[in-house]
């Protein structure tokens, strides 16, 4: 008796120690080069960079370099947040980055210390300086809107050639939604990239901090609330993919992975993504310094070369968002560059807006009308 | 008139271990029986064929006309007194004895009266509400014994019932065993491996030996008249002397073993036949003188061990034969044998017990 | 010296599971007090401890603000916790009784086979339990490995929409829970002596009493606690109904979740779980320490 005591101790203790381990270790990947200039500990979203630039970069420069993945701004900044991350180049979306530097948990960039600089869209850039509220904060990445991915030939068997595949009403109006609901309607789990394009629908301005709008916003979720499938970020790329879901409002790249994905696979299933008429949000990826970083040269260092056009254009081919690098250009496929999903079209342009970054009460409100939604009261 | 319980050519196999062995015996209403052997004799297997745990291999279990073939432990009309009391630790001793009664969805009332009954019988009036954990081994031996009687079962099967308590307590213990089964009249078959036991408990004995059933007897027959060597010896002490029939002269027979001896055997002896004569150690008497006796000797004392109530001697007589030797101590006309080196002994014909082959 | 020694050994036996359990336990619990009682900023930290030990000395100026807040919307935190408690409470119970019988199984068969048993139901928790749930969604999926199956087999002409629902929820939370289940049932049950059942059976009871009267009520502090492993976990789960379940399962976890990391707000996310411990974890485990004293 007290022997399978004993096991049954160790055994639990074991295994407790186990799922402790198990929780950070996973995305972890580390690189090895020869002669060693340094550390270089990076933290950037989850397939987010083409498959060689590390080596590349470690190959040219000697830095050993600690590649580091998450996939959700929260997660990144709550570790930001809570201070010491240890990490020396973060890559947080504008509004995040914005609220971080307010907390103190970013650093200023010295562009004059990154040369291909001068390759960014001055655009782009600009637009991500406003929502930072900062010239120097760091050089935009990647950016992308939020739209719709569908599947083109459910969509048309259950709303006909004229189906609305170029507006939010396509899953926001009642009507269609139910239509939709046997093949199955997913939605972003992320209020503030949802929200405010909710608000577009209706006709408010996408940039309203006004509680009454969001409200409102969170009625209209709540009336086609019955018909969806789930409220979800991750899985909807694999499911839009395999066909188990025909609708989905999902980041631009993330709708392009799932088209990717269906074509490989072979699987009959054509998906196509669009950015609606009413508009859209914008977001930008910024990559910035955290303010305890130690190995700031290093991540100028890579900063520097992840500028470099012919990297910058490698690395939009492989993911598919567009770059905030205008001299890649040239380097980038012809396919993604006329795609109006992905770069759009200047008549679309005049359409798409850059959402405030909220204080904590408008957060509050956001959260609360979303929680209720999601909650279904 | 059929025998209450019958016990017809029973086996029990255990893969290829043949753990009870072709064993018949009945019983009547009301008897004592106990169950002797050694460890592993494969009493306790049989007990649990008798409670329904164990089907047999082969063989047939009659109770009151009834067979038992197919019927479950729980309705048969026989209880079983764990070794271990297998007491229901969550239970009050009141409920242990009442678990029974319950089951037989008694009227409430009734099964109270009858627990208090119960308690009285096993002298534990007042402890009824005491959880067992609480008692000491006596005591949970009387609240297991009264649990197996709640269902006044017609057979009642006791495994080793007071191998877990002392001397003293066990010899008590065994005497109120038998006023209630006196006073019950229930039937009980009662397993020990010890043999004073069986002798003070029982109207019968089972001596077992590895699966089989060697011998039933009353306990006298038992110890006086065992039929085996292995009875002989397993049931009280007993020396054993390697002879030879010479012949028959009257009323005995006459032996040759290392010296000429004179026993009582029967009819079916010839001349030249090699047998075991055994003796039990208090028919034989130790003297320092030669007192002409029949069957006397010289021996050496070799060993001695005061008992209190008697003397036993190990002794070596002629061709080294060796016997043990009991002196009670109420025979004050052996003044002090013990302090012999050497002395001589001598045995009635009529205490001998003669084993063949 | 070897006294003392032997003295340095007991003392290290007593305090080093207390330092063990004040560390790991105690401490972070403060600590989560002290957030809870502290005033959000934008800053790293984004709060304002309430509890300080700086250059000016210690100070300690808790605000209740945190509390009053969950007070005014009540309604936000209960409904999750309504839904949290009823996940955790059939969670508890399936894994209850897919359990038993398994931990019965285990009890009762040879010794060397319940150690090889014991080990493969210890055997999940070598994978993250994530990597568990989207290996089930593979299973569930209207495209996968059972709705394949039963298309195959000519079962079902569509496919059944198994993920989503009730069903897929609570297959995730018995897959994960099931284990801290079965371990504590098991050691109470392999405890169980045999000639008890025995004894049972023979004053007359069938199966189902012997189950009812004996093994369960014997098997209870098991029963007890392997619902304790269960239940105060899964009430703080949000991961599994949000992967595998649909649009309605708004969990009190996901709520902390979202004050945490939506809204920045730690000192509301840490008041939300100590309000979580001292309603449902506290009674439990008093009402736990009560029955022990009153059976010792
Ligand atoms: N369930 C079983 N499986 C296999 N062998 C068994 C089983 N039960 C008993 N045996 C074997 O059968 C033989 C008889 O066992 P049993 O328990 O009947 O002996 P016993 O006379 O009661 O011994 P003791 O006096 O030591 O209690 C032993 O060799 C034992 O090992
Ligand atoms: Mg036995």
């Amino acid at each position: 008796m007290e022997r399978s005591n004993l096991f049954l101790i160790t055994g639990v203790i074991a295994a407790g120690l186990v799922v402790f381990f198990n929780f950070d270790t996973s995305n972890t990947q580390k690189s090895q080069v020869a002669e060693i200039e340094g550390e270089l500990n990076i933290y950037n979203w989850s397939d987010y960079i083409a498959e060689d630039t590390i080596a590349n970069f470690e190959a040219e420069t000697g830095v050993r370099v600690t590649y580091d993945l998450y996939d959700s701004n929260e997660v990144l900044e709550a570790k930001m947040l809570a201070g010491s991350s240890g990490y020396d180049l973060v890559v947080p979306t504008a509004d995040f980055l914005a609220r971080g530097r307010e907390a103190g948990a970013y650093q200023d960039m010295d562009l004059s210390k990154i040369p291909n600089a001068s390759n960014q869209d001055p655009e782009i850039q600009d637009q991500a300086n406003k929502m930072v509220g900062s010239a120097s904060a760091g050089l935009v990445y990647m950016w992308g809107s939020t739209g719709i991915a569908y599947n083109e030939a459910m969509i048309a068997e259950r709303l006909g050639d004229d189906a609305p595949t170029d507006s939010w009403s396509l899953i926001l109006n009642p009507e269609n939604a139910a239509k939709l609901e046997d093949c199955g309607i997913a939605i972003l789990d992320a209020p503030t990239d949802v929200l405010p394009n909710v608000m577009t629908y209706l006709g408010y301005p996408g940039t309203s901090t006004d509680k009454a709008h969001f409200e409102a916003a969170g009625d209209a979720l709540s009336a086609i609330r019955p018909y969806l499938r789930y409220i979800n970020s991750s899985q909807s790329i694999n499911d839009i993919a395999n066909g188990d879901i025909c609708a989905a409002i999902m980041w631009s790249g993330d709708a392009f992975q799932a088209a990717y994905r269906a074509e490989d696979a072979e699987n009959g299933h054509v998906i196509d993504y669009y950015i609606p008429d009413e508009g859209t949000n914008l977001w930008f990826d910024v990559m910035a310094i955290p303010a305890d970083a130690k190995n700031i040269d290093n991540a100028y260092k890579f900063v520097d070369y992840m500028m470099r056009a012919d990297v910058a254009a490698e690395n939009v081919n492989y993911v598919w968002y567009a770059s905030g690098n205008k001299a890649a250009k040239p380097d980038i496929d012809p396919d993604i560059l006329s795609h109006p999903g992905i770069y759009p079209t200047e008549k679309a342009k005049e359409k798409l807006f850059v959402t405030p970054v909220y204080d904590a009460k408008t957060d509050r409100i956001v959260t609360r009308v979303w929680n209720r939604f999601s909650a279904g009261n | 008139m059929t025998p209450f319980i019958r016990i017809q050519n029973i086996s029990k196999k255990f893969g290829k271990l043949l753990a009870v062995d072709d064993v018949s015996f009945n019983l009547e209403r009301g008897e004592l029986f106990s169950l002797l052997g050694p460890s592993g004799c494969g009493k306790t297997t049989l007990l649990r064929m008798l409670a329904g745990f164990e089907k047999p291999s082969e063989g047939y279990i009659e109770i009151d006309g009834q067979n038992m073939a197919n019927v479950d432990p729980a309705d048969r009309p026989v209880n079983i007194m764990f070794q271990s009391y297998a007491l229901f630790p969550h239970m009050s001793v009141s409920n242990n004895i009442a678990y029974g009664l319950k089951r037989a969805s008694l009227p409430s009332d009734e099964i109270k009266a009858r627990v208090e009954e119960l308690l009285r019988l096993v002298h534990l009036s007042g402890m009824g509400a005491r959880k067992p954990s609480t008692l000491s081994g006596g005591q949970r031996q009387r609240v297991a014994l009264a649990r197996a009687l709640a269902r006044r079962p017609k057979l009642l099967l006791l495994d080793e019932p007071l191998a877990a308590l002392d001397k003293k307590l066990r010899s008590e213990t065994q005497f109120e065993l038998v006023n209630i089964q006196e006073q019950l009249g229930t039937t009980f078959i009662v397993v020990t491996h010890d043999q004073e036991e069986a002798m003070t408990l029982s109207t019968r004995i089972g001596v077992m030996d590895n699966g089989k059933l060697v011998q039933t007897a009353t306990p006298n027959e038992i110890y006086e008249k065992p039929e085996t060597r292995f009875v002989a010896d397993f049931v009280g002490d007993i020396s054993f002397l390697e002879a030879t029939v010479i012949e028959r002269t009257g009323k005995y027979w006459l032996m040759e073993a290392a010296t000429p001896i004179y026993a009582i055997g029967s009819s079916t002896l010839t001349s030249g036949m090699k047998v075991s004569l055994a003796i039990r150690p208090e028919k034989i008497t130790l003297t320092s003188q030669s007192t002409g006796h029949l069957n006397e000797f010289p021996v050496e004392i070799e060993d001695w061990a005061f008992y209190g109530a008697g003397t036993q001697y190990k002794v070596i007589g002629p061709d080294g034969i060796k016997l043990k030797v009991y002196q009670s101590h109420n025979q004050p006309s052996h003044a002090n044998p013990r302090h012999l080196e050497t002395g001589f002994v001598h045995f009635s014909p009529d205490a001998t017990i003669i084993l063949e082959g | 010296m070897h006294s003392l020694l032997q003295k340095f050994g007991r003392l290290l036996v007593i305090w080093l599971p207390l330092g063990w359990l004040g560390i790991f336990f105690m401490l972070p619990l403060v600590e989560m007090v002290n957030v809870s009682l502290s005033e959000a900023r934008r800053a790293v930290p984004p709060y304002n401890p309430a509890f300080q030990i700086g250059k000016d000395g210690i100070s300690f100026q808790p605000v209740v603000d945190n509390y009053l807040l969950i007070y005014e919307y009540w309604e936000d935190y209960l409904w999750p916790a309504v839904n949290s408690v009823r996940l955790a409470f059939f969670s508890t119970l399936y894994c209850l009784l897919f359990a038993y019988p398994m931990a019965w199984w285990i009890a009762r068969s040879n010794k060397s086979l319940q150690h090889i048993l014991l080990v493969l139901i210890l055997m999940p928790f070598w994978t993250s339990s994530l990597l568990r749930m989207y290996a089930l969604i593979g299973l569930l999926n209207p495209n996968g490995v059972i709705n394949d199956f039963l298309i195959w087999a000519g079962i079902t002409v569509t496919p059944i929409q198994m993920m989503q629902t009730d069903f897929s929820i609570y297959s995730g939370m018995i897959l994960t829970y099931l284990p801290l289940m079965i371990l504590p049932l098991y050691a109470s049950l392999v405890r169980l002596d045999n000639s008890v059942l025995e004894a049972a059976a023979d004053l007359g009871a069938k199966n189902w009493d012997i189950f009812r009267t004996i093994i369960l009520p014997l098997s209870m502090p098991g029963v007890i606690a392997g619902c304790l492993l269960v239940f105060i976990p899964a009430v703080g789960e949000f991961v599994i109904p949000a992967l595998l379940g649909g649009p309605e399962q708004l969990m009190l976890g996901k709520v902390i979740w979202t004050e945490f990391f939506r809204n920045r707000d730690w000192p509301v996310a840490a008041a939300i779980a100590i309000i979580l411990i001292a309603i449902i974890i506290l009674p439990i485990v008093y009402a736990r320490y009560q029955d022990k004293e009153s059976i010792s």
